[in-house]
């Protein structure tokens, strides 16, 4: 197993989550010394990360599969 | 505190995972050893973050914070002076021998090396420190679970339990480090947000430094005289004790930590590991010291943030984080931050399952019980104490809850216990002439040594059980000597003894001690494949930050 997929997939659905509540629920248990959006910025570099760990992980088995045949 | 839905959806999500890995890596384990050496065979980018996130306990997360608001930035010392160097001695010059002697656990090292008396004090103190060390942390969750959320402590201790349980069950060795890298990394995703947004309402660091007392944001400038600093120490208990003693014998002798290099799939990988580790360990503090000294700050600003206390009155450091994630996480961000002190939590009770089953198995059952039985019956075996392991750490746990005062000083006596041992090491494995008895005699020792200090001293109205020889400023100095003198006393009578008796023949010791052993040199490997470079990067990284924060 490559553990990037795992850990990738988690992040990606965090970031996607934290987003989603960034974007339509901004108020929501808003905490009292936070004035920024701070789920959008968090959720997006949690998805950003995500889709990295993804993409490196879709490269290794092209490779792998590139020196299989 | 309270959670909304979408927090307990993220927490949710998360034990799913965890489960998950735990249930796909299933199919890997069918030898005692895959179960729990993970057959070596783990890449090293996996095992490096594994190797700092086992020590990465919620007692260490939730203590971190609450020592940077107690001891401001010289808490940072645990990584800059202590831990750091100590993981590129480990990585440089230890690792050939633990990986290359192909010993199965640091206790099997000792008897490779020296006999079977070393091996079984060994094995015994460090099962019973583990299985002690996660029911405190444990109980420590519970507790913090149940004030800051309300949740049942019942509840809190058991379904953690049972979820470590589960993974490390099914997936044994590899699992627990597998999941040990998403936990670390969602520790970092969870608490680096907070430590930008409660510095920054702090004012930056330079907004800080101005608010503060100067000896709360300096690391060296102030460690002329115990009592010019807030941590109670002077520059040569810092160094000798902290620096040295302690960090070394922790990260190079503590099977926890070293179990995760051991797992390593080629002895270069393994000698990496704690050298890799040192790059993300070395910006920690910024995400688990800052939070601490900025909730000081914050709380002399009058923006509605109190400093959380005691119901006894006094400061509660241990609130100090999750006060924090109350005031700065909306939901959402909060369900991640509450997610990652539970992934901290669980990575640190892995860990000590993990070691402990292991260290049962090798060392004490298939040593001492029942020597001689096909594999297979090992695996069950490890399988076994896996599940025994949790349940004794359990019944730690709620013997806390009876017996605070004895737990306090548990954790105060496993504290010295790996002091003394960094000595035999030390000698063991660069020193040729250390003998058997030599190496027991001063492992005893310096043991004897490290409990009767501690009994015979005393720091903020600890210890001195048996006599009041001595009163040191702070829990923190006393702490320190007590390292050093179980050091020089283990260091001392191991010479003294081995002069006197007979050394083994080199040919018994090949690939176990300095100067019989082939130390590779990757002289075809990439640069930063070899070890050399990547020590020369983070010393200068190391000093940098040092001086930086002076």
């Amino acid at each position: 197993m490559d553990l990037r997929v795992p850990s990738g997939s988690f992040f990606t659905l965090i970031g996607l989550i934290l987003l989603g509540m960034g974007a339509f629920a901004p108020h929501m248990g808003a905490a009292p010394l936070t004035t920024e959006n701070v789920n959008v910025y968090s959720g997006a570099a949690m998805l950003v990360f995500g889709l990295f760990l993804l993409l490196m992980a879709w490269r290794a088995t092209r490779l792998e599969k590139g020196s299989n045949t | 505190m309270k959670l909304a839905p979408v927090d307990y959806v993220i927490l949710a999500l998360y034990f799913a995972f965890v489960l998950g890995i735990g249930w796909r890596l299933r199919k890997r384990i069918s030898s005692s050893g895959d179960f729990l050496t993970s057959g070596r065979s783990v890449p090293v980018w996996i095992t490096s973050l594994a190797f700092i996130a086992a020590n990465l306990g919620a007692v260490e997360l939730v203590g971190m914070a609450g020592s940077g608001a107690k001891y401001g930035i010289m808490t940072a010392h645990f990584y800059w002076l202590g831990a750091i160097p100590a993981m590129l001695f480990m990585g440089i010059f230890m690792m050939p021998f633990y990986y290359g002697s192909k010993a199965r656990s640091v206790p099997e090292y000792l008897k490779m090396r020296f006999d079977e008396k070393t091996r079984a004090f060994n094995a015994f103190s460090f099962a019973i420190m583990t299985i002690f060390s996660s029911g405190i942390s444990m109980y420590a969750l519970g507790l913090l679970l149940r004030l800051v959320l309300g949740w049942s402590f019942d509840v809190s201790v058991l379904a953690s339990a049972a979820i470590v349980l589960a993974y490390t069950f099914l997936g044994g060795l590899t699992s627990a480090i597998y999941n040990e890298v998403l936990q670390f990394l969602l520790i970092v995703m969870g608490f680096a947000p907070l430590a930008i947004l409660s510095v920054n309402k702090a004012g930056g660091w330079q907004g800080m430094v101005a608010r503060l007392p100067p000896n709360m944001t300096h690391a060296w400038r102030y460690m002329g005289s115990p009592t010019d600093n807030p941590m109670g120490v002077e520059i040569f208990g810092m160094v000798a004790g902290l620096g040295f003693v302690l960090s070394f014998g922790y990260w190079c002798t503590n099977f926890l930590v070293v179990q995760r290099a051991m797992a390593a799939d080629s002895m270069s990988a393994a000698r990496r590991t704690p050298l890799i580790g040192t790059l993300p360990k070395m910006f920690l503090p910024f995400i688990v010291i800052l939070p601490g000294i900025a909730a000081l700050v914050l709380s002399k600003m009058n923006l509605g943030y109190a400093f959380p206390l005691k119901t006894t009155g006094g400061p509660d450091y241990d609130q100090v984080l999750t006060t924090l994630m109350a005031q700065f996480y909306p939901a959402g961000l909060l369900g991640v931050g509450l997610t990652g002190l539970m992934a901290s939590f669980m990575s640190g009770m892995a860990g000590n399952v993990t070691a402990f089953n292991t260290v049962f198995t090798y060392d004490i059952y298939q040593s001492y019980i029942r020597p001689g039985a096909p594999d297979h019956h090992y695996l069950t075996v490890g399988r076994v104490t896996t599940v025994v392991g949790v349940l004794l750490s359990i019944g730690a746990a709620y013997l806390a809850t009876r017996f605070n005062d004895i737990m306090d000083l548990l954790q105060l006596v496993f504290g010295c216990v790996n002091a003394p041992l960094f000595a035999t090491f030390l000698l063991g494995m660069f020193w040729k002439r250390t003998t058997a008895h030599g190496a027991f005699a001063g492992l005893s020792l310096g043991t004897l040594a490290a409990v009767l200090t501690l009994s015979s001293t005393t720091a903020e109205g600890k210890g001195g059980w048996i006599a009041h020889l001595h009163t040191f400023p702070s829990q923190m100095a006393q702490n320190f000597w007590i390292a050093i003198i179980a050091f020089t006393t283990c260091f001392v009578i191991s010479i003294a003894v081995s002069m006197f008796t007979t050394p083994r023949t080199d040919k018994d010791m090949e690939g176990l001690v300095y100067g019989l052993t082939k130390v590779p040199h990757d002289a075809t490997a990439k640069w930063y494949q070899r070890p050399a470079p990547l020590t020369v990067i983070v010393v200068i990284l190391l000093l940098i930050l040092n001086i930086w924060f002076r």
